[in-house]
């Protein structure tokens, strides 16, 4: 089918094609007050073509595949690509010399019984129902992704990967008192059924909802503080974009001329690495059909260079590095490196300092280009080099640039949050916090 | 899509073995998505959202499939895969009923208007925010268009279709100076076509989003603090949005996750806020006829000074809660089974003016625009950044500050509102929840909070 809608926009006058198509099998359970709430099954087809017209590129995506809407899809792109003004590298690839092996996941989750996987459901909510500090679970939910994606173009690229994998979780609602209520979860991803544990699942759940009871705000001032791995993952995941040479060529990041140059503490190694054996997906080619491998972003503080499409890396003469995802520029597997300092060690030497487990709305409260933020947040007080409280409430500022700069410590706790991004903890020397 | 005929049949197929509700969503949906930056096209993306959904419900119990193949066949294999969940007595479909208008106003439809048109437009407003100051190094503007095709029939008889016309420009500025950089940005949409260009003032919009990004280079960051703060009118309606809109969402409600369950004729806020949820506010980005689940869009009351009136209620959740739907059924496309979701919400004008309320503020912050924001409606914990803002000193607007953010609880907030000017305006936003990302309004005239946790990163460090 891909090969005859190439020939159709070929013969149309579009000089060069590509499609990517992913296909999607899916299947979400959820279980609320031990019965089955809700099943959802889908099987969905998407496609987008890209097309080189007049040497200007332009994108269809869509999901009718019927033959006139394809024709129809051809047709627009090649106006759009008329209308398009600005003068800028177009490229189909023809593919790099060679690619990395990955290890494909083929569990197939369809031949675990459906029963099987709502009897996991139940078990993982009444578990932690049977807290009495658990008001109840809003809910509980289990998804199984198939997903296979198809890379063909016309100059003779034909790729294909393969991904199955299923996560599982339920969010608790704690309760110490009406003024105090707290959520909590923590998503368990699986290659195969038999990688869920609930017992495991139900006792990580409670720690984290236990301990966030009676938080209580704190005085306004500036404190050291510490991230744990999930949240620096987080904050690393938002920034992200500003390594992008997408953005270096747009003026949408402030490190635009400052390749070779020490920008943060000697300390941070970043690495871009979609190979990395720790991380939940691993890939081999990006979405434009480049070869992926590992790279150091910034190598001791030193920034080393942007990440690159094929656009972007003939925009500034160099070579791709595999980084061509959605239409655009973007990490896979981004690590912080780790230190050697144990969680308990980190802790010890703080007098007066708060550790962050919970960032919420940081899809508002950063601003990537100036780098400031401002986010609400929740964790415990340390006191004495011990976990004194919880705290809730309080709003963690600074500035992504300067804060780089102002690392004291990275933990030897390394973890990959599902977006792909790893950090270990990080205890930050001082950053402003806005209590009562 | 489907013959009348063929859907009868599936529905009937849907409910022979113990569902007593069966629904079929089908969709057609075309988008554009048109890129400015510096003055050039930098790109055109055009997008097909294509395909059914197919939900069954026994009791409250639910299931739901979706797939973008869309035929007879392929949907009858759905069916008979999703009812295999149920087993009882079969139940008879009521016939297909007749579709009622839609309200159709669209005056220059996406595919009606030459792309040469649409990117000169989307040039001239680049070029205005480029030329305001040297300063500005990015100067984007988008020009984002949907069309929704969307039929639904389930087996109450309800036989209904709806076209949804939303176009929406997003202004974006960049300045820099002295390796500083700042951002400023605007977005108005509208249920409107090309015709938003003639209906909105863009170019004047073009220069403020310009000035707003000069601006920011010269303000100071927000020193941390608790004090009154003045929300202005339009998008500063995200409080509302965020703090009260979601907990009063049947999904929150239904499951007894929220601070209003049991409230109905209570006292949640003071007696200056009064507030709706309208689903059917002429041209708004936030407006459609008919729901996702068919029934036709209403104007319904939450807050009556400061008296819980009511929900938002979709279908499922109607039957759960014994109570009627709102006209509320949203969902972003066929992947999603719909649910209650806000649309257009705003707190009604009160009676102050906004000059007064400046004035009678001796020491407080003015939030001028709004980012976006978060709530947790179990806990009521809500947050959202202030994009553009400015200190009020001595009942005047002194310093402009960057970087504050706000929190609260959405139970505390409503009580401390203690002025509501007479401005309503709207502003647009997408809104993510359970069933995806659609398009909301949120409004209100500016108000006044008492007192509320300010952050930022200014002061001693």
């Amino acid at each position: 089918m891909y090969q005859s809608w190439l020939k159709l926009g070929l013969d149309k006058g579009i000089s060069d094609l590509e499609i990517y198509a992913v296909k999607n099998r899916s299947l979400k359970l959820s279980v609320y007050q031990n019965k089955l709430d809700q099943h959802v099954q889908s099987q969905v087809t998407s496609v987008t073509i890209r097309g080189i017209y007049n040497n200007k590129l332009s994108t269809v995506r869509f999901e009718n595949l019927s033959q006139i809407n394809v024709d129809q899809m051809l047709n627009q792109l090649i106006e759009n690509a008329k209308a398009l003004t600005v003068v800028e590298p177009a490229i189909i690839f023809e593919g790099s010399k060679s690619y990395p092996v990955v290890e494909e996941d083929k569990f197939d989750f369809t031949s675990v019984p459906v029963t099987e996987k709502i009897e996991l459901l139940k078990q993982l909510e009444q578990g932690i129902l049977s807290n009495p500090s658990v008001a109840q679970v809003q809910t509980t939910q289990y998804q199984e992704v198939e997903s296979e994606t198809t890379l063909v173009n016309s100059k003779g690229l034909n790729l294909s990967r393969f991904q199955s994998y299923a996560y599982a979780y339920a969010i608790g609602v704690f309760k110490k008192d009406e003024s105090d209520i707290q959520t909590a979860y923590d998503i368990k991803l699986a290659k195969k059924f038999s990688d869920f544990d609930v017992e495991k699942m139900i006792q990580t759940t409670l720690a984290m909802g236990l301990a966030k009871l009676g938080g209580k705000s704190l005085p306004t001032k500036a404190y050291p503080v510490i991230f744990s791995n999930e949240m620096f993952s987080d904050i690393l995941n938002v920034f992200g974009s500003i390594f992008s040479g997408e953005a270096a060529f747009r003026n949408m990041t402030s490190l635009k001329n400052k390749v070779g140059e020490k920008i943060f503490d000697s300390k941070i190694n970043l690495v871009n690495d979609p190979l990395h054996k720790e991380a939940f997906f691993k890939v081999p080619f990006d979405d434009e059909g480049v070869a992926c491998s590992q790279r150091y972003v910034v190598k001791e503080g030193v920034f080393t260079g942007f990440n690159h499409n094929l656009k972007t890396a003939k925009i500034f003469n160099t070579e791709p590095t595999g980084n061509g995802f959605g239409g655009g520029v973007q990490m896979s597997n981004f690590v912080l490196q780790p230190g050697n300092t144990s969680f308990e060690d980190m802790i010890k030497g703080i007098e007066d300092g708060v550790l962050i487990t919970d960032l919420i709305g940081l899809h508002a409260g950063v601003k990537t280009i100036s780098g400031e933020f401002s986010l609400q947040a929740s964790g415990q007080k340390i006191e004495q080099g011990k976990i004194a409280h919880p705290v809730k409430m309080i709003v963690v500022s600074g500035n992504f640039f300067e804060m780089m700069n102002k690392v004291v410590t990275l933990g030897s706790d390394l973890k990959f949050n599902l977006s792909g991004v790893a950090s270990p903890s990080v205890l930050i020397e001082s950053l402003m916090i806005s209590g009562e | 899509m489907l013959e009348k005929n063929k859907l009868q049949i599936l529905l009937e197929a849907a409910l022979q073995t113990g569902a007593d509700f069966a629904e079929i969503f089908l969709e057609d949906t075309a988008s554009s998505v048109i890129r400015v930056m510096n003055g050039e096209v930098t790109s055109i993306d055009r997008g097909n959202v294509f395909g059914a959904g197919v939900r069954l419900i026994q009791n409250t119990d639910e299931v739901y499939g979706f797939t973008n193949e869309v035929s007879y066949d392929a949907i009858l294999t759905l069916v008979q895969n999703l009812r295999a969940s149920f087993s009882g007595p079969l139940h008879k479909a009521v016939p297909l009923g007749e579709a009622k208008p839609y309200v159709d106003n669209i005056k220059r439809p996406m595919e009606s208007v030459p792309v040469s048109e649409k990117t000169a437009k989307l040039q001239k407003l680049s070029n205005i925010i480029k030329s305001h100051d040297p300063r500005i190094v990015q100067a984007i503007a988008q020009l984002i268009e949907t069309r929704q095709k969307v039929w639904v029939a389930n087996s109450e008889g309800v036989y209904q279709d709806d076209l949804r016309t939303y176009t929406r420009v997003v202004m974006m500025a960049a300045s820099s100076e002295n390796g500083l950089m700042q951002q400023a940005s605007e977005g108005p949409g509208r249920y409107m076509g090309f015709e938003i260009f003639d209906a909105l003032d863009l170019e004047t919009l073009a220069k403020e989003v310009a000035v707003s990004s000069i601006t920011l280079l010269s303000a100071e960051d927000m020193v941390p603090q608790v004090m009154p703060v003045v929300l202005h009118n339009g998008f500063g309606g995200v409080i509302f949005h965020e703090a009260c809109g979601h907990p009063l969402e049947a999904t929150a409600v239904a499951k007894g996750l929220s601070p209003f369950v049991g409230k109905l004729g209570e006292k949640v806020g003071s007696d200056k806020v009064t507030a709706y949820d309208d689903g059917d506010v002429e041209s708004a980005w936030g407006r459609l006829s008919f729901d996702d689940e068919g029934k036709q869009t209403q104007k319904n009351l939450l807050i009556e000074n400061g008296v819980l009136k009511g929900y938002l209620i979709d279908y499922r959740n109607g039957r759960k809660m014994k109570m009627t739907p709102t006209g509320s059924g949203r969902r972003q496309s066929y992947k999603f089974s719909p649910t209650s979701r806000m649309n257009s919400t705003y707190i009604a004008p009160g009676t102050d003016k906004f000059e007064d309320i400046i004035k009678d503020t001796k020491y407080g912050l003015f939030a001028k625009k709004l980012g976006g924001g978060t709530v947790v409606p179990a806990t009521g914990e809500f947050n959202f950044a202030v994009q553009e803002g400015y200190l009020i000193e001595d009942g005047k607007l002194t310093k402009p500050v960057r970087g504050a953010m706000l929190i609260g609880q959405g139970k505390d907030v409503l009580f401390k509102i203690d002025r509501v000017a007479d401005n309503l305006e709207f502003g647009q936003g997408m809104c993510g929840s359970l069933s995806g990302s659609i398009p909301v309004d949120v409004g209100q005239p500016t108000i006044r909070v008492s007192s509320m946790t300010v952050g930022g990163a200014g002061g001693k460090k």
